[in-house]
């Protein structure tokens, strides 16, 4: 029999706050082990949880990123299960009156149609403390950091409209995306700052009943999330085919070996309403002024970057899809810089370049006003483009200006035929195969010796008037 | 002799230190006994409970931030029932007959107000959101409330001025100024009490004179009674047995003894430690309490969704009542007789059931969150007890209400 996939995603996000959901903490896990806490996210008798403006703020900015709708009406309740991570006996969530419901994502399907996938409803709630397991000699023990415990998480949750790992995918990035525009979170699944669980389950091809799901947890990749569905979908169609009946539980995706493995059967605790968080009212004008926070869209983006500078639209989308380096490819072109140029430099050559340096586009020493005068400087013929690559490097390190940085390190470009002529005659004498080859019709050691003379000038003349040179005298000296 | 005290202040009896109290401030002086269910920074804030034993406490609560700025000498912590549940193994008011001029009890479902019947003393259990929570060790967070036990209504009124009004640390207080708690005065001409018909059903013959009595009283002194009906009273302890058991449930869900309370040996992992610990640390009565509450959060959730409904319900009935009438009269207390001697055991009730008929009267104030006053008879019979009630937030005037009866106790014949 022919089977499909019904797949739904929940998605937890962390809030990029200062602080704690419900204390005046900082909102640094990763902060040494329990420096980050207080009575209140370490429930102590008589604490009071309050709820922090700017992680309500954030969570509302996520939803209308998301296309959602901010109810009027919000409440947390109670998630209760007993666990050393939850001080309290129960989490604070949102179980019957969530912060939004509805919203959607457009993705292009695998067949190229376009495919609207509906998010049911998105809830604020609290993360738990961090459990660590380690051994003391031959006795496993279990620590816990409480630096975790009441950070501020919101979890989507979708409508099981999912048929395929590619859908899946497409849906994660396109969220993280807009998440990313709507300032909330950096939404970084390595990083843990963005977690998805898939609830998957199968049925014969053309019905429409929804059949036991299997929840997939531990995915920290988008790929990752694509790989797991892909093989639940063919584990539960083998286990209905082998007469097997698929059960309610949750597994854990090992992607090592690429497969799902049985952790427990899938918790379904009470919630009940809590009593200390008072019930949250957003006003209309409330609302209207968090929209009115809402930058420009990426997909709305993508587009103008394309009509306005010409871009592809694939290359328009991938610039749009985050806010940093559509800023920065803007502020380029601002400055003149022709928006091909800036769009290679950028994407080739900085972006790597930060990434290897372990540094933030945002926040790191090459600003678009330094490449921008880099760029200058080899569009007026200043520098060469391998000059430049080295300017750029060590720009990371100094807070030099690019012309200072080319005078002092001797970058300056040689275009004088006069100079160059010597350097060219020398390499023409020294390479007669090569010169052989070119007379004999093999255009291509032409460029070996562009790259001699290149080498002989240390890198300095302008390949340009090399070029010219060199076919000048080869053709000349026939 | 064993003092009624768990805990004695070791700071010097008021001496104008600045540890003691201001020495101008507004309640300058006074004792004041808490229980240890209200937290003071360094003292051992166990709530009657077993769970809480060796825990102390590490800030001040609101409350007792704003008695020690105002002059106010803490004079320690009294004993009290497991968390404040019941009256049960605990001394509450008992500390007045020790030197204290008030006492602050954990009002669940009127224990402030039946310890002021049993020591023939005022209570006044203010409004929900009028006073601080921060830093109290509660039960039932939606319905409980620091009750003011005193001989005299000038001692509450100015303690409730003290402590009441907003606090940036509990959110569910009111953002709205804090609404006026001055003594204003009464024209019984002019005021209407009301009296709930149906709030003397299943009373004792005895509890149903006294309440009729009472309304006599009032009129004989000049007031306007109203004859209202409220068909659903009886819900109002129903839906406090859902509700409470289920707030109750999950507040003590923190007490796993693993940062504070004893821990119960021989567990050989973190589960049996709980279940242990747990078992071991709440006593029986209490734990009939919560195992409740988690039948019906596990199993009869319905039920809980249903009595969250009739409390809305309930709180708009309340509310159109006291557009009839300013105040309600209800029938006070059971009238247990003093408590225990000094060290005897506890006189616990012997069921739920037991001590919700014991609360019966009382309870709906802590449903609702509006204001209860109870005014002890006269020893000599001159002038009966009341419970009277208002509206919300409309504490400054119900005090005044209790003040005018008061004053004039030797009035007309009645």
């Amino acid at each position: 029999m022919d089977y499909e996939a019904v797949v739904g995603l929940e998605i937890h996000v962390e809030l990029n706050c200062a602080t704690k959901m419900f204390c005046d903490c900082p909102n640094r896990p990763g902060d040494e082990p329990n420096i980050n806490v207080c009575p209140t996210c370490l429930w102590l008798p008589g604490a009071l949880p309050r709820l922090s403006e700017q992680a309500l703020e954030k969570a509302a900015l996520l939803c209308l990123a998301l296309g959602a709708e901010l109810q009027p009406l919000c409440a947390f309740d109670q998630k209760v299960y007993y666990y050393p991570d939850l001080p309290k006996g129960y989490q604070l969530s949102q179980a019957h009156l969530p912060l939004s419901r509805g919203g959607a994502i457009d993705i292009t399907g695998e067949d190229g149609a376009p495919r609207r996938l509906r998010i049911h409803h998105i809830h604020m709630e609290e993360d738990v403390a961090k459990l660590v397991h380690e051994m003391e000699g031959r006795t496993p023990i279990g620590l816990v950091d409480f630096n975790r415990a009441g950070t501020p998480l919101v979890e989507i949750v979708t409508e099981p409209d999912f048929r395929t790992p590619h859908e899946a995918m497409e849906f994660l990035k396109a969220l993280r995306t807009q998440i990313r525009y709507g300032g909330a979170s950096e939404c970084s699944m390595e990083n843990g700052t963005m977690r998805a669980d898939a609830n998957i389950s199968i049925r014969p091809r053309g019905t429409t009943q929804m059949n036991t799901k299997v929840e997939v947890k531990n995915m920290n990749s988008v790929r990752h999330v694509g790989d797991a569905i892909a093989y639940e979908i063919e584990r539960q169609t083998a286990s209905v085919e082998s007469g097997e009946p698929v059960v309610l539980h949750t597994r854990l995706w090992d992607p090592d070996k690429k497969v799902t493995s049985p952790m427990r059967a899938k918790f379904e605790g009470p919630c009940v309403p809590d009593p200390s968080v008072p019930v949250i009212r957003l006003s209309g004008e409330w609302i209207a002024e968090m929209r009115a926070r809402l930058p420009e869209m990426p997909t709305v983006r993508a587009e103008r970057l394309a009509t306005e500078y010409g871009l592809a639209p694939d290359e328009a989308l991938t610039v749009s899809a985050d806010p940093q380096v559509a800023d920065f490819f803007e502020a380029l072109a601002a400055q003149e810089i022709e928006p091909r140029t800036a769009l290679h430099w950028l994407t080739t050559q900085l972006l790597p370049a930060v990434k290897d340096t372990r540094q933030e586009l945002s926040v790191c020493r090459v600003t678009p006003a330094r490449l921008g005068a880099l760029l200058k400087m080899m569009a007026a013929g200043k520098i060469n483009a391998n000059a430049a690559r080295e300017v750029l490097t060590r720009m990371f390190h100094t807070d030099d200006t690019p012309e200072a940085i080319v005078a002092a390190q001797g970058f300056t470009q040689v275009s004088d035929p006069d100079a160059l002529g010597a350097m060219v005659q020398q390499v023409l004498d020294e390479q007669p195969a090569a010169v052989a080859d070119y007379r004999g019709g093999q255009v291509k050691a032409l460029g070996f010796l562009v790259g001699r003379v290149m080498q002989a000038s240390g890198g300095k003349a302008n390949p340009k008037v090399i070029r010219e040179l060199l076919t000048d005298r080869l053709s000349a000296a026939e | 002799m064993e003092s009624t005290f768990a805990f004695l202040n070791p700071e010097p009896v008021f001496q104008g230190s600045p540890h003691g109290g201001a020495d101008d401030g507004y309640l300058r002086g006074l004792r004041v006994a808490l229980q240890p269910s209200i937290s003071v920074r360094d003292w051992p804030a166990e709530a009657g409970s077993v769970a809480l034993s060796g825990f102390t406490a590490l800030e001040d609560a609101t409350v007792v931030q704003r008695l020690r700025q105002a002059g106010a000498y803490l004079r320690g912590y009294t004993r009290m029932s497991e968390f404040g549940f019941g009256l049960g193994g605990g001394e509450a008011g008992a500390a007045l007959a020790e030197g204290a001029d008030i006492e602050l009890v954990l009002d669940l479902m009127g224990e402030s107000r039946a310890a002021a019947a049993r020591w023939k003393v005022s209570a006044f259990k203010p409004s929900y959101s009028l006073v601080s929570r921060l830093g109290i060790v509660g039960l039932i967070p939606s319905m409980e409330c620091c009750g003011l036990v005193a001989p005299d209504l000038g001692t509450i009124r100015k303690t409730l001025q003290t402590v009441a009004g907003p606090d940036d640390l509990d959110f569910s207080l009111l953002d709205e100024e804090t609404p006026d708690l001055s003594a204003r005065t009464i024209d019984p001409a002019a005021t209407t009490v009301g009296l709930i018909r149906e709030a003397a059903d299943g009373l004792s013959t005895e509890r149903q004179e006294a309440f009729h009595t009472s309304a006599r009283y009032l009129e004989s002194r000049g007031f306007t009674l109203k004859e209202l009906s409220l068909p659903d009273f009886a819900l109002f302890s129903l839906v406090h047995r859902i509700i409470g058991s289920v707030e109750a449930s999950s507040a003590t869900g923190r007490y796993d003894s693993v940062r504070y309370g004893p821990r119960a040996p021989g567990a050989r992992n973190w589960n049996e430690m709980y279940l242990r610990s747990r078992d071991a640390a709440f006593g029986t009565f209490l734990k009939s309490f919560l195992l409740q509450g988690a039948f019906f959060q596990f199993n009869r959730y319905e039920a809980f969704e249903a009595a969250c409904r009739i409390r809305a319900q309930l709180v708009t009935e309340m509310a159109n009542l006291c557009l009839r009438a300013e105040y309600l009269l209800l029938p006070t207390p059971q009238d247990t007789p003093p408590g225990p001697t000094v060290g005897a055991p506890a006189d616990r009730p012997a069921s739920l059931s037991a001590t919700y008929a014991q609360f019966d009267s009382t309870l709906f104030a802590n449903v609702t969150g509006q204001p209860a006053l109870y005014l002890p008879p006269t020893a000599d019979g001159t002038r009966p007890g009341f419970q009277l009630s208002g509206a919300a937030l409309s504490d400054g005037a119900l005090l005044s209400l209790g003040e005018h009866l008061l004053s004039d106790a030797n009035g007309e014949e009645w």
